[in-house]
């Protein structure tokens, strides 16, 4: 699995998604071909770290590897620029946890792969104040 | 060119084990048995070809290549055999195969087999199989199961449609409601909203009585057409439509998470292929894995108006007795969802109404049926229509 996140490293340390180069259409995760006009110009561009919650979820039983971090939070949160992202919502009081709530990207640890223990990061956002 | 008459296709037998807790029986032993009942009374019957319908034997069973293993198994060796895999809608997507082969001359025959073994694994594990339904990159990576993200479009589905707890609720009631007559159901209680407000959370809003339970199942169908079984028309349904249709991956990608594409395109096509209009419609089996995705699938196929799928089940619209009854088994919360299995227990369901086999359950005077099954968050949609064989 390791290597797998190795190879989008800059996509979870940079939140690094796409440009549509022909309308502008910008998108996290990335594209292959824009869904707005279908064009196959498309270049990576690092996206806004600012953006609202969408919605939200408690998840109280989480996949292996997370157990450690549960009960925690998860939000569709659409950035800025239009782009959306499933993301954890960490450090951040339960009851600023809601529907239009600002938020802002971070980085920590995400999981802890395997016997060797092996750490990936990656982003997590925070409700902003 | 000149024209070919095209052979009516049909659903001449169903069988399948019930749903829940199988300790003594492998993959391979469930997917045997109800293969031989779908076969009983086909007995000098050769499917032309046999079509699995599976989502996760890898890591379910340490097993692949079930259709030559299956074959084998039935002493059928020599004929064509192989998997047909969209997460859920596995069973669905593997009849569509079999249907089209048929449909399109072909072959004759094929026997259509969904079959799923989850419970020999850890809860965790079952979440871990499931969860291969959606992105292993950004969405598996920051911890979401796939209940999580049914969580998160429950939430949006109550707060932009004001849909509330109760309401919520109506379809798990009415599922198990249903359930209490059905032999192969796996839970045949029937339940208050009370008990599905109480349950415990798994993703808030969703909590256990708003998810499909895990459990072990096959079910097997023998699709043929005139030349495969003869002329008899007795005991067989008619597929008059199907269609698959898939739409943006996930559902965080999709411009209104509420709006299910793949299955209004996929019911869509299959009813005018089918020439059935709505009105016509006697009953439907729908893929309700989770409450909210049972109300937003009646939206899509214009059974309910948007926001309308929960409020339209708690006031009867879709129980027995109405015009068009839902879930006749118990759907996925009450009948089971042993994943890849599902699509194929819709089918048979839908045959045994159509073929007034349907005992307590039976829906009066049923004339066409139509079944849902869905992969992912309505990912991939297989659906098709059916009516009795004339």
């Amino acid at each position: 699995m390791a290597i797998q996140h190795w190879r989008v490293r800059d996509r979870y340390y940079r939140l690094m998604g796409s440009k549509c180069m022909n309308c502008g259409a910008e998108y996290f995760p990335p594209v292959y071909r824009c869904r707005s006009c279908g064009s196959e110009k498309i270049k990576d561009k690092d996206m806004p770290r600012t953006g609202k919650i969408v919605t939200y979820t408690h998840l109280h039983e989480p996949l292996p590897g997370f157990e450690a971090q549960a009960p925690f939070y998860l939000a569709v949160v659409k950035l800025d620029n239009g782009a959306r992202v499933l993301t954890q919502i960490v450090d951040s009081p339960d009851d600023s946890i809601r529907t239009g709530a600002k938020v802002v990207a971070t980085v920590r640890r995400a999981r802890v792969d395997g016997e060797s223990g092996q750490i990936t990061y990656g982003y997590k956002f925070v409700v902003a104040y | 060119m000149y024209a070919v008459a095209r052979s009516k296709v049909y659903v001449t037998s169903v069988g399948f084990t019930p749903v829940g807790d199988h300790w003594e029986q492998s993959l391979l032993d469930l997917a045997v048995e109800a293969s031989r009942k779908a076969l009983k009374g086909w007995r000098n019957l050769k499917p032309d070809q046999i079509i699995v319908g599976n989502m996760f034997s890898s890591l379910g069973a340490g097993q692949e290549h079930l259709g030559a293993l299956l074959a084998s198994a039935l002493g059928l060796a020599g004929v064509p055999a192989y998997k047909v895999e969209a997460a859920c809608a596995s069973g669905g997507s593997a009849f569509n195969v079999g249907y089209s082969l048929v449909k399109s001359g072909a072959i004759d025959s094929a026997l259509v087999v969904g079959v799923e073994k989850m419970r020999d694994l850890e809860p965790e594990e079952v979440s871990q199989a499931l969860a291969m339904a959606e992105s292993s990159e950004y969405t598996q990576f920051v911890g979401a199961t796939f209940a999580a993200l049914n969580g998160l479009l429950a939430r949006y589905y109550m707060e932009q449609m004001e849909v509330s707890r109760d309401e919520l609720s109506s379809i798990p009631v009415l599922d198990h409601a249903n359930a209490v007559t059905a032999a192969h159901a796996q839970f045949r209680k029937a339940i208050t909203p009370e008990v599905v407000s109480r349950s415990s959370l798994i993703a808030d809003p969703l909590r256990l009585f708003d998810c499909a339970p895990v459990g072990d199942g096959a079910a097997a169908v023998l699709i043929t057409n005139d030349n495969g079984v003869g002329s008899s028309r007795k005991k067989m349904a008619e597929v008059l439509g199907g269609r698959v249709a898939t739409s943006e991956f996930s559902i965080y990608e999709r411009d209104d998470m509420l709006e299910f594409k793949a299955t209004r395109e996929a019911f869509k096509a299959a009813m005018t292929q089918a020439g059935v209009p709505l009105s016509k419609l006697s009953l439907a089996e729908l893929h309700d894995a989770f409450s909210v995705v049972g109300a937003l699938s009646l939206e899509a196929m214009g059974l309910s108006k948007k926001g309308l799928g929960s409020k339209d089940a708690k006031s009867g619209k879709f129980s027995p007795g109405a015009k068009t009854p839902i879930n006749t088994f118990g759907g996925l919360k009450a009948r089971g969802h042993p994943v890849g299995a599902t699509g194929i227990y819709q089918i048979a369901e839908a045959y045994l109404q159509l073929t007034d086999q349907a005992g307590a359950n039976q829906v009066e005077g049923a004339e066409f049926a139509a079944t849902q099954n869905i992969g992912g968050v309505d990912t991939t949609s297989a659906v098709h229509v059916f009516g009795r064989a004339s």
